[in-house]
C-alpha cells in the first residue's frame, strides 16, 4: 500500500511547515499530493449575545488560514506535488470524514502537541473519535517537549509494536510501502507478565524463541523488500515496554496496528493505542482496523 | 454571439466576483469549483476562455492547466490564471512536472495575482477573446 496522497489538518499552532516538511521524505516512495485542512470551529464564529454571528471573524479566520496555506502550498508545486486546501467553519471530526470521501487520502496526519491546552483540543477525544470512524492510517503529530520541534527524519527508525492481529497484517503491508524512505525498523512483540505467570524459566524460554521466530520471520520478509529490520522481544506492561523500546532504540515514530476486538470492547483501539497516543512523546502512526462503516 | 467563459474557483466569493465582470461585459459564464469538475466542463462545454485558479480542492489549477495544454483537442482554449499562488512558483511547479513527467507545456497566456479590480479583469478577457 502506497502513500499517494496525504490528509494534513491543522489549526497551525499544532502542526506547521517543519512537520509538513519531515513529511516530504514520502516522495522518494509515492506521494504526490498534499490535502490541507484548517477546520475553524464554531465557537470561534458562532452567535454571541451582541454581535451574532460573526462573519467578519470567519473571514478574517479563513483568509489568514489561506495565507498559510497559499504559502505552504507554493513550496510544494515548486517540488512538483500536487496540492489542495479546504477550509472550513465545523466541528473537526466530521469536517475531516468529509475531506476524507471527497479526496480518498492514503494518510491523515493530525497534529498533538505536548502543551496542554492544545493536548486537550486533539489528543483525547478527536484523535480517539477519528480513529474509531475511519480506516486509513492517521499519523498523530508530537512536537518534542524540551525544544518544541519535530523530528527531522521521521522515518529513519520507526518502531512497529506488533500484537499479532489481523491489522498487524494490514500496517506490514503499509511499511511495505514506505520501503524507500525508511531507514531501518526495530519490530518488537511485548510479551504480557500474565502470560508468564505460570510457566517455568523452560516455558518462558520457549515463550521467547517462538516470538522471537515469528519476529525474525517478519524482518526477513521486510529485508526481501529492501528494509531493514531489527525484531526485538520484550517482556511487561505493553505499554511501558513500547515506550522503553522507544526510547533505547531512538525511535523516530512508533507504529501501532489497532485490534478490532479492543475496538469492539473499548469503543477505540485498544487502551495500549490510546495511551501511546496521548502520552507518548513519539509521533504515532496508527493502523486502524477494517470496520464495518 | 456571446462568447462562454468558464471560472473554475473554489471560493464562492471568487466566482460570484468574476461572474459579475463577465455577465457586466457580456460573456455567458459558467462555472465549477474544483479542478475535477472543472475538467468535466472543459470537455463538455469547449469554452471559449477558462479563467482558473490554482489551489483548489480535488485537483489544482496547476494540473487541470496541464490537462489542457496537454491536450490536442482542448489546449486551443486561452487560459487566464487568476491565483494568490505567485507566478513564479507556478512555473517552478510546471518546470518540475516537465522534468518528471516528461514534455513541456506553455507559459499561460494571462496570469492575474489576486486579488485585483473587476476592470483589469474584463480588460484582460477583452484583450483574449474580443
Amino acid at each position: 500500500m502506497e502513500i499517494k496522497k496525504l490528509l494534513f489538518v491543522t489549526k497551525f499552532e499544532d502542526l506547521c511547515y517543519d512537520a509538513l516538511n519531515s513529511l516530504l521524505a514520502l516522495r522518494k516512495a509515492s506521494l504526490e499530493h498534499v490535502v490541507f485542512l484548517n477546520v475553524i470551529e464554531r465557537d470561534k464564529v458562532a452567535m454571541q449575545r451582541g454581535s451574532g454571528y460573526l462573519k467578519e471573524e470567519e473571514v478574517k479566520l479563513k483568509e489568514t488560514a489561506n495565507i498559510r496555506f497559499i504559502d505552504w502550498a507554493e513550496n510544494l508545486f515548486e517540488l512538483g506535488l500536487e496540492v489542495g486546501a479546504y477550509m472550513e467553519v465545523s466541528t473537526l471530526i466530521p469536517e475531516i470524514l468529509k475531506v476524507v470521501d471527497k479526496e480518498s487520502p492514503d494518510l491523515i496526519v493530525i497534529g498533538h502537541s505536548q502543551k496542554g491546552a492544545l493536548e486537550q483540543l486533539y489528543a483525547g477525544s478527536d484523535v480517539t473519535e477519528l480513529i474509531r470512524r475511519t480506516e486509513i492510517p492517521i499519523l498523530v503529530f508530537k512536537h518534542r517537549i524540551e525544544d518544541n520541534i519535530v523530528p527531522e527524519k521521521l522515518f529513519e527508525r520507526p518502531l512497529f509494536a506488533t500484537n499479532w492481529s489481523e491489522t498487524g497484517q494490514k500496517t506490514i503491508d503499509y511499511i511495505k510501502g514506505m520501503k524507500k524512505v525508511i531507514g531501518e525498523i526495530h519490530i518488537m512483540h511485548v510479551v504480557k507478565e500474565s502470560a508468564l505467570k505460570s510457566l517455568d524459566t523452560h516455558d518462558v524460554q520457549k515463550v521467547r524463541k517462538v516470538e522471537r521466530k515469528r519476529l525474525d520471520d517478519l524482518c526477513d520478509e521486510l529485508e526481501e523488500m529492501g528494509i531493514h529490520a531489527r525484531p526485538h522481544v520484550y517482556v511487561g506492561d505493553p505499554q511501558k515496554e513500547i515506550e522503553k523500546a522507544a526510547k533505547e532504540y531512538q525511535a523516530s515514530m512508533v507504529i501501532l496496528g489497532s485490534s478490532e476486538k479492543a475496538a469492539l470492547l473499548e469503543r477505540w483501539v485498544g487502551s495500549i493505542s490510546k495511551n501511546i497516543t496521548e502520552k507518548s512523546i513519539y509521533p504515532c502512526l496508527l493502523i486502524p482496523g477494517k470496520k464495518d462503516i | 454571439m456571446s462568447k462562454k467563459v468558464l471560472v473554475v474557483d473554489d471560493d464562492p466569493d471568487v466566482r460570484s466576483f468574476v461572474v459579475t465582470v463577465l455577465e457586466e461585459n457580456q460573456y455567458i459564464p459558467l462555472v465549477a469549483q474544483d479542478g475535477v469538475e472543472g475538467l468535466e466542463m472543459i470537455e463538455k462545454e469547449q469554452p471559449d476562455l477558462v479563467i482558473l485558479d490554482v489551489l483548489m480542492p480535488r485537483g489544482s489549477g496547476i494540473r487541470l492547466y496541464r490537462k489542457v495544454k496537454t491536450d490536442e483537442e482542448l489546449k486551443k482554449i486561452p487560459i487566464i490564471m487568476f491565483t494568490g499562488i505567485a507566478l513564479r512558483s507556478f512555473l517552478k511547479s510546471q518546470k518540475a512536472l516537465d522534468e518528471f513527467k516528461g514534455g513541456e507545456v506553455p507559459k499561460p497566456d494571462v496570469y492575474l495575482e489576486k486579488p485585483i479590480e473587476p476592470d483589469e479583469l474584463a480588460l484582460a478577457i477583452k484583450k483574449k477573446i474580443g
